[in-house]
Order: structure tokens, then sequence, then C-alpha cells
């Protein structure tokens, strides 16, 4: 069934018909066919079957010209979505007070939202309370709080006491940075429950405590 | 400005051709019979540069520099000593600066203002630098490259791989690439006349592959129809019209070859090249991009470039550990690949070492500085200006 339709797709890009061409894509995601298949089920045959009957001369330079043309229109149909879907998972993070360090939160912070993360960016020199604040706000269980110096780094302490101050439970605080890298144990002295590395290994955790505390398994 | 002496020409010819000791040995010479001029300190500068004698480089540029303000190539040596030497970025900014003045057209002396402004963390003033190499020269990969990692820093990956695509396309070793994966590495740029070729398969595929690096499309694709009519499945010669349709930007006329090529073929490397290449400029196929470099490297471990395609399109999938690893197979196996260079950086970039990240991007200003042979461009410029003056 797949072999049809890719010949189907094929002609209709032959025949300079879009219309057409829409409707094969839109019968195949009709019969069950994920989208994130269709380009590899359905237009890349049709693609291939173009491309061979250009080299065997069946159809001549202006009307594979065209066919690529209407090709192009139909290719937003069956591409793979470009954006990941969005988790639901709302992260707070900044960079703390007294430290003006932004590059490797802006990095992270990117992944995370490209991840589909609803990421909340509260910026560099960001006070304790402001964390705990937008945590209110937000609904977020996870803060991830970065600091690329010593002093900015213990300082990271007084937001888990807020926490607590304010009994706001259930949230994991993620700390990265250069002192938390180099020193294994900071991140516990400061109450933090675990170190954001760089950007992929933010996604690794991220993920995980996430699939934790939906599954009720985080802790303090 | 005094005309050179014989011992320094002599000195010149010894480190044209890499005789670096003997050179110094030579330049010594000069200095003990009196030259005190420019051009000795400067050639010892570089030839300090070259046996990473930071100190002793910087001593004889500032020599160059006082014997004569205008000696553009100490600048170019003062400058990349300080770059390399680390923890002068002041004095860089300040040299790289005074070498745009000099000579205000060079393109490179913009780019390495740039990369000595970003060093010292003045990123506003580093992107200004990039652009303007870049009103000079749009098609300066390393500006480009630069303005990727400034993208990094302040977007996150998303908004900056398009602009290390960007680069990459600039960069001439893409297409270098696709002529080394079909044997024409050493080709010379040659005139084809397809009327003149022989009629057999291989004449017509190998003189459309010359045509191809010749950027004659035209002859190319007439090569390719002769040997498409008499075999329509063949599939290098799909593939090379996969790679002419690429290059006049016809991205799904290519696609089209090349898929065509690849289910004839499933290891051609051309046309894994071509369908790559593809696939990567489309954001929703990056898993496939990455699919089809992953085929290309293992088909054709041993070129640089391909870990770097492979590495991009890793990045684009957020697995940028891998990319890093796919990066460092680039550098190790040609050290002088600016594109993985800069690419390394931005993995650093990701895991915050930026340590590291700053010095792939000083390694590669050493080795792009090194590729177009900048020291005796400026050293040749400014003889010759002495002469005529």
């Amino acid at each position: 069934m797949a072999a049809d339709a890719a010949a189907q797709l094929y002609q209709a890009f032959v025949d300079q018909d879009p219309a057409e061409a829409i409707q094969v894509v839109e019968r195949m995601r009709a019969s069950g066919v994920a989208q994130d298949a269709l380009f590899d089920v359905l237009y890349a045959p049709a693609m291939g079957l173009l491309g061979g009957s250009w080299a065997s001369g069946a159809i001549d330079e202006i009307t594979f010209t065209q066919a690529a043309v209407v090709a192009e229109q139909v290719g937003s149909f069956v591409m793979p979505p470009a954006a990941t879907r969005d988790t639901g998972v709302t992260i707070v993070l900044g960079t703390i007070h007294r430290d003006q360090h932004s590059i490797g939160r802006t990095i992270v912070a990117a992944t995370l939202k490209e991840a589909g993360y609803r990421v909340n960016d509260l910026g560099i020199d960001v006070r304790p309370a402001d964390f705990v604040e937008r945590v209110g706000e937000t609904g977020a269980r996870i803060v991830i709080v970065f600091a690329e110096t010593m002093r900015a780094a213990r300082s990271v302490a007084s937001i888990r006491d807020m926490f607590v101050a304010e009994g706001v439970t259930g949230v994991v605080l993620l700390v990265s940075g250069g002192p938390f890298a180099a020193d294994g144990g900071l991140a516990r002295e400061v109450g933090a429950n675990g170190v954001v590395t760089g950007a992929e290994p933010a996604i690794r955790i991220v993920s995980r405590v996430a699939r934790d505390l939906a599954g009720g398994g985080a802790e303090d | 400005m005094a005309g050179r002496s014989k011992t320094i020409i002599a000195a010149e010819a010894l480190a044209r051709q890499g005789q670096v000791g003997a050179a110094v040995h030579a330049c010594y010479d000069a200095l003990a019979l009196g030259d005190q001029g420019a051009h000795v300190h400067a050639l010892l500068a570089s030839m300090m540069l070259e046996g990473d004698f930071y100190d002793e480089a910087i001593a004889e540029a500032t020599s160059a520099i006082e014997a004569d303000p205008d000696c553009s190539p100490a600048y170019l040596a003062l400058g990349m000593a300080y770059d390399r030497r680390g923890g002068m970025w002041d004095q860089s900014v300040l040299v790289w600066h005074e070498l745009a003045e000099v000579v205000p057209d060079l393109v490179t002396a913009h780019v390495q203002l740039g990369e000595a402004f970003a060093a010292a963390a003045y990123s506003e003033e580093a992107v200004e630098s990039w652009r303007r190499a870049l009103e000079l020269d749009p098609r300066e990969a390393r500006a480009t490259y630069n303005l990727a990692i400034a993208s990094l820093k302040r977007e996150g990956m998303a908004l900056a791989l398009p602009l290390f695509r960007q680069a990459g396309e600039l960069d001439p070793s893409q297409d270098e690439l696709f002529f080394a994966l079909l044997g024409l590495t050493d080709a010379p740029i040659i005139t084809v006349d397809p009327a003149r070729v022989k009629p057999t398969r291989e004449a017509r595929l190998g003189a459309a592959g010359l045509a191809l690096k010749a950027d004659d499309l035209f002859s190319a694709a007439e090569l390719v129809r002769a040997v498409l009519d008499e075999q329509p499945d063949d599939s290098e010669a799909l593939a090379l019209a996969a790679y002419a349709y690429l290059k006049q930007e016809a991205a799904n006329e290519a696609m089209a070859c090349a898929l065509r090529a690849v289910s004839l073929k499933p290891d051609l490397a051309i046309a894994l090249y071509c369908l790559g290449v593809v696939y990567a400029r489309r954001t929703g196929l990056k898993r496939h991009a990455a699919r089809v470099f992953i085929a290309l490297a293992k088909k054709a471990p041993a070129h640089a470039l391909v870990h770097v395609l492979l590495a991009e399109s890793l990045l684009a999938l957020q697995r940028y550990e891998q990319a890093g690893k796919a990066y460092r197979t680039a550098v190790r196996l040609d050290p002088a690949c600016v594109r993985a260079r800069f690419g390394l950086a931005a993995t650093y970039l990701t895991e915050g070492r930026h340590a590291e990240a700053s010095w792939e991007i000083r390694r590669a200003a050493y080795y792009d500085t090194k590729r177009q042979r900048l020291f005796w461009r400026l050293y040749d410029e400014y003889t010759a200006g002495g002469e005529e003056s």
C-alpha cells in the first residue's frame, strides 16, 4: 500500500498537481501512518521515483524542475515535527544573586526549551526570594541555580532555607557551575539534590527528576 | 625604510622553505652585522612564534614595530603571540586594532580583533568586529563561525546551529570533501570540453567530476546525461547530478537524484554526502541527516570533514557529547580543520568548559592564518611597499 501511495505521490508531482499530492498525503495519514513516519514511508520513495524517471529520460528537465516545485509545496505536510512535544514540566532557573555569569545558564535554558520543557529563566543576579516566589507562581517543582564563584555558590543554601521556611516541599533543587563541578560535596552542603554539569546532562537529569516527580518518588 | 641586506634576503628564503633553525641563524647574523631594520625583527618574531616561544616573539615583533610603526607583518606576529600566550587580551586588542588601521582592508585583522574582544569579555565589540570583517568579505568563514559561537553564548544552540552551517558552506573544505570522496583531491582545475571526452562511462564520469571541480555545471550535466542515457541506473552519475543540483541550490532535485542513487547503491559515499547535506538543511530532517552522516562516517572514516558533518547533525539533535567525540575525531585527523575546532569549542561551551573552548578558537585562528600564509602575504606587501618608496 505504501508503495502504491508513493507512486501516486510521484504521479501528482509529475502532473504538477499539488492538491492531489496533498490528498495522497492525507489518505496516508488517515490510514494510520504517523506524522514522523510520512517522510520515510511516502515522500522519500516518491522522490526516489522522481530521480529515477529523470535519470531514465521518462521526464524531461523542465518537468523534473516543476515536479520539484510541487514536492517543495508538499514538503511541509510530510516533514517530521521540528519541535519537540511539550513535556508539560516547568523549570525555574537563574544565576544566583551577586553573580553575573550567563553563558552556561543561557545554553542550558535554550537546550531544555528545545527539549520541550517550560523554562522560566530569571536571568542573572537573582535573589533567593525571587526563585521561591517564581516557584510559587508557576508551580514548578524543578529549580536550577547557576553560580560560577565560590561565594555565590555557597549562597545557594539560602534558597533551600527559604523553601523550608515558606513550607514549600517537593521542589528539586539542582545546581550548576564551576564550584559545584570542582567540589563534589558542595552541592549537598547547600541543600541541592543534584549537579547539572552541562546542557546534555541537564536534559538527562531533568528528565529523570521529572519522571521521579510524576511517580511521586522525589525527595527534598 | 632602508633596503634589505643580502643576509636578511637569505634568511627569508630559508624561512619560506621551512628551514627555521638556519633562518634564525641568518637573522642573528644580520643583527650582528648591524641590521636593526624591521624586516629582521619581524622575521624573527614569526619564527619564534612558529616554535611557540611567545615571549621572544613578542620582544622581536615589538622591536620591529619600534623600527617601523608601519611594519604590518610584525603586528600580525605580535597579535598572534599575545593571543597564543593567553592572558594578554588588552594588549592583543590594541595590536589587532593597530593592524586594522595599518592595513584597513585586511579582513583577518578584524576577525582577530573580534576574537581578542571576545576573550576580554567585550561581547558587543567582538560582534561588531566580525560584522566589519563580513562587510569587507561576506564569505569570511571564520567571522561567521565566531558569530555562531557568540550566538550560542547568547541564545543557545538552536539559533547558533544555522550560523555554523552557513559558515561551513562558506568554508571551501566542504566542496573539497566531495572531491576527495570522488578521488579528485589532487586533480587540477581544468576546462572540460564534453565533445572531446572519450565516449565511455569512466571517461565521462571522470570528466564530469573535473567539470564540477571547475564549477562548470553545464559540461558536467551534459556528461552525466550521456552516461544516464546509456545506463539510467548508474548510481555514481546520479550522485554527480545530485551535487550539481546542490550547487545550484536546487535541493529537491538534488534529493531526488541522491535518493535514487542511494536506493541503487546504499553505501556510495558521494551520494550519502549529497543526501546528508540536503537533509541537514531542513530542520525536520535532523535525525535523517544524522543517520546518513553516520553511514558516511563508516564508509569514509579517514576524512575529517565527514566527522564534522556528523557532529553538526548531532548538535541539532542535542547530542552534544557525541558531537564532541566526532569533532575530536575530526581534529585528530586534521588538526588544521577550523570548522572542527569551532564546533569542538561549541561543545565545550555546552559543558561549561570555557577555557578549553577558548583554546580551540585560538588554535583555529593559528591554523587559519597559517593556511592563508598571511604572514608572508603581509611581509611581501610590506617589502614591496618599502622598495617602491
